[in-house]
């Protein structure tokens, strides 16, 4: 097995009363497109808060690219395209200025590559953030993650902000081509068919915890050809499979 | 909820209530404790007791203002309405959206005025009016809340329209408090405003929820494709840290020159009353528009400081700066570089100012001869250094404005940006009686003058104690690499020494002795505060 990207040891987060991860212990290695699956609260932005630096881990521990994203900040953000659940790129900027911003930030920005996506994406280079609808705006997002060809490219809940033409016809064309180039995509969602389309490997995680993670293929065999809504279901109960459809 | 109307009470409540009993718990403690009957501060009837009042009233009454008009949330320079969207598809009627907060809005506001009247009045009898200063409040939020809640066809045209009608409200209750108006007129001034307010805001608040907003920019299309026409700038940015000043200049960068330029030309208007020319006026007014840009950078410091003002936990980074692959001590820099220039821009904006007010004014050959007599009397050399020296101090002071509550605005904590607005207002309450006491009580003054040198010494040892904490938490941390640590601490320490030297230089008397001319050298420069950012923010940053 290659170099893991991702490696988190027992990790434990409190919020008051309430455990949002508890002992959550995960080893990603390169160049595969990795599901994070599971219902609304159940742990996901909170463990990838935790790979991008955003939380501090109260108890474990978590290496991306073998760094400590808390110590070293600039080794691993430089190397992670990131798209927020909650799309909060400046309102005030321009689609062009948000590309010259983010362009300053990774040396092996490519130009073509980006202006390649704007039209792609069909966004104005002229407009306002602000007065992008949400799926556009989602889109300029996923551009500036994707622009420099990061090594890990992580989205949160990603479908979101996407119509259904976007998601079936750009997203799991970038995710297979970020994939197809040897790179790592982590993406979570609670749309569970559309994991199924992209993803090679699946994390369940259920109140904090790990309920399951294997490749998708091994997940298929191991439950005779079920889709991931039954897997999901058996492994986490059905409540929370209707929580995914939320 | 039993009721819209109990669902409005619980909105304006929920997360005001307890900040304003803490308040008036406060004042209510000072009351009792300080400066009620039989205490030691005895405060002189009107003046006094206007100084310790009109603090807490004002920043309470600002408060509400912000609360009551949905303020403190909504995008004042926005087109659409900042009445909240989510209340449109409540089942109430427009009525009910818009009488609600106005009512508890009156009622608020009128409850301060019978506080403050009852602090003012017990136990001194000083006879204020009851009804109009109330009134007056009510009515002041009652247009407020009808001009913020209407959409308007241009960015910006709400904060300039309000601004202009509040003025013209002032400035009439103003003249007729000049002119000796009998309480009876100014309640048949006020009165029937509050009903007109209200019409305007229940028309407001309908507009706004139909989604009718109108559209004026298009009598600027010509100028906006000009402006599309010009070269825009496409080279890319030489660093991470440029770029990330570039974003600090755009998001905030500007306030400070913009509320400026806003209030120094207003001040600067007085100079051309008739008979207002006088060189004791003329002073006057220079020196308060010389005060004005450290006195705006103290508000405009609470907006840059407020590290995220776009999304939905305003107190925390947004995702999108804290995933810059940057670390804390450049993000610090780069806003640090920001307000550096931030404080600049608005120095040339007053400096531009005055000069063209005086040269319309002919004043030129006062200022000019005041400062020959001044060279007179103390030779130019010190006039010049003292000029740079006051010149220098007055641009640190506003830079120092703007900096130092970053440590306290960057740690994204809302008890703790929270607790210490009530601090700093305590303060302010307690400060006018404190400084009334002293000059009332012949045995303090003696007392502080035997013993006022430990002051600033104790001053400058809490200083430095709190810079060796913060220094050692940096090298902890690793947010500073020794190197810079080292750096910045020499370099302050040649600050401190430069400034003591010219001070040693300028003031040679002996009745000033040197060591305390060193502890003002040392309290004049930032240290602690400043050096506190970066763990303010990391400390946010990383949660």
């Amino acid at each position: 097995m290659s170099e893991s990207v991702i490696a988190v040891s027992d990790l434990t987060r409190r919020f008051g009363a309430t455990t949002a991860l508890d002992s959550v212990s995960l080893s990603l290695p390169r160049g595969a497109v990795y599901g994070l699956v599971g219902a609304n609260g159940a742990g996901k932005t909170t463990l990838i808060k935790h790979l991008l630096g955003l939380l501090r881990a109260e108890g474990g521990s978590v290496r991306v690219f073998g760094l400590d994203p808390v110590a070293d900040p600039v080794g691993v953000l430089s190397r992670i395209g990131y798209l927020s659940e909650e799309n909060d790129l400046p309102g005030w900027m321009r689609v062009d200025e948000l590309i010259r911003y983010s362009r300053a930030f990774h040396p092996a920005w490519d130009d073509d590559y980006a202006e390649e996506l704007r039209q792609t994406f069909a966004l104005d280079a002229a407009a306002k953030i602000k007065h992008l609808s949400k799926g556009q705006k989602a889109r300029a997002g996923l551009l500036v993650a994707l622009a420099y060809r990061p090594e890990l490219l992580v989205l949160d809940e990603p479908s979101s902000g996407l119509d259904p033409i976007v998601r079936r016809d750009i997203l799991g064309a970038v995710i297979r081509t970020i994939a197809d180039e040897g790179r790592t995509v982590l993406f979570s969602s609670h749309l569970l068919e559309e994991v199924e389309q992209v993803a090679d490997h699946v994390t369940m995680i259920h109140k904090g915890t790990i309920a399951l993670s294997a490749p998708l293929k091994a997940l298929k065999a191991w439950h005779r050809g079920a889709s991931l809504d039954e897997i999901f279901v058996a492994h986490v109960g059905s409540s929370a499979a209707s929580a995914t459809d939320a | 909820m039993r009721s819209p109307a109990a669902a409005f009470a619980w909105e304006f409540r929920h997360g005001h209530l307890w900040g304003l009993v803490g308040y008036v718990v406060v004042v209510g403690t000072v009351k009792l404790l300080i400066v009620g009957p039989g205490q030691p501060i005895k405060l002189d009837p009107p003046d006094g007791i206007a100084a310790a009042v009109v603090a807490p009233f004002s920043t309470v009454f600002m408060y509400l203002l912000a609360v009551f008009s949905f303020g403190l949330r909504g995008d004042l320079a926005a087109r659409q309405s900042i009445y909240p969207a989510r209340l449109f598809t409540l089942p109430v009627t427009t009525t009910a959206l818009a009488g609600w907060p106005m009512l508890y809005g009156t009622a608020a506001m009128v409850g301060l005025w019978l506080v403050t009247m009852l602090l003012v009045q017990w136990p001194w009898g000083i006879g204020i009016p009851l009804l109009w200063p109330g009134l007056l409040a009510a009515v002041f939020l009652a247009w407020t809340q009808a001009l913020m809640w209407t959409p308007y066809g241009l960015p910006g045209l709400r904060v300039i329209i309000t601004v202009l009608w509040l003025a013209a409200l002032d400035a009439v209750v103003i003249a007729a408090i000049h002119y000796e108006a009998s309480d009876a007129m100014m309640v048949a001034f006020l009165a029937p405003q509050a009903p007109l307010a209200y019409l305007a805001a229940r028309f407001a608040v309908a507009r706004a929820r139909r989604g009718e907003v109108p559209d004026w920019r298009d009598m600027f299309a010509r100028l906006r494709h000009i402006a599309r026409l010009l070269p825009r700038r496409r080279h890319p940015f030489f660093s991470p840290a440029r770029a990330q000043l570039w974003l600090e200049w755009q998001q905030h960068g500007r306030s400070l020159p913009v509320w400026v330029a806003m209030v120094v030309p207003v001040e600067l208007l007085v100079l051309f009353v008739p008979g207002n020319d006088t060189p004791a006026v003329i002073f006057l007014v220079l020196v308060c528009a010389l005060l004005t840009p450290p006195f705006m950078a103290r508000f405009a410091a609470a907006a840059i400081s407020r590290s995220n003002p776009s999304v939905r936990d305003s107190y925390g980074v947004s995702p999108f700066l804290a995933t810059r692959p940057l670390t804390t001590a450049s993000l610090i820099a780069a806003k640090l570089k920001m307000m550096m220039w931030s404080t600049l821009a608005a120095w040339v904006v007053v400096l531009a100012a005055i000069a063209i007010a005086l040269s319309m004014l002919g004043a030129w050959p006062l200022v000019i001869a005041r400062a020959g007599e001044a060279v007179d009397a103390i030779g130019a050399g010190r006039v010049i250094v003292l000029g740079l020296l006051v010149f220098t101090g007055l641009l640190t002071a506003t830079w120092k404005q703007l900096v130092q509550s970053l440590c306290i605005g960057l740690t994204g904590r809302e008890w703790l940006i929270k607790g210490s607005v009530v601090l700093t207002l305590s303060f302010l309450v307690v400060i006018g009686p404190v400084i009334e006491w002293i000059r009332d009580n012949g045995d303090v003054q003696v007392a502080l003058w035997d013993t006022w040198i430990w002051i600033p010494a104790l001053l400058v040892a809490a200083k430095m104690s709190a810079a060796a904490w913060v220094a050692t938490r940096l090298w902890r941390s690793r947010l500073l690499s020794d190197r810079a640590l080292v750096t910045g601490a020499a370099c302050w320490l040649v600050v401190v020494l430069a400034l003591y030297g010219l001070l040693v230089w300028l003031v040679d008397t002996p009745l000033i002795p040197r060591h305390l001319l060193a502890l003002i050298a040392i309290l004049a420069i930032p240290l602690a505060r400043l050096s506190a950012a970066p763990l303010a923010l990391a400390w946010n940053r990383h949660r």
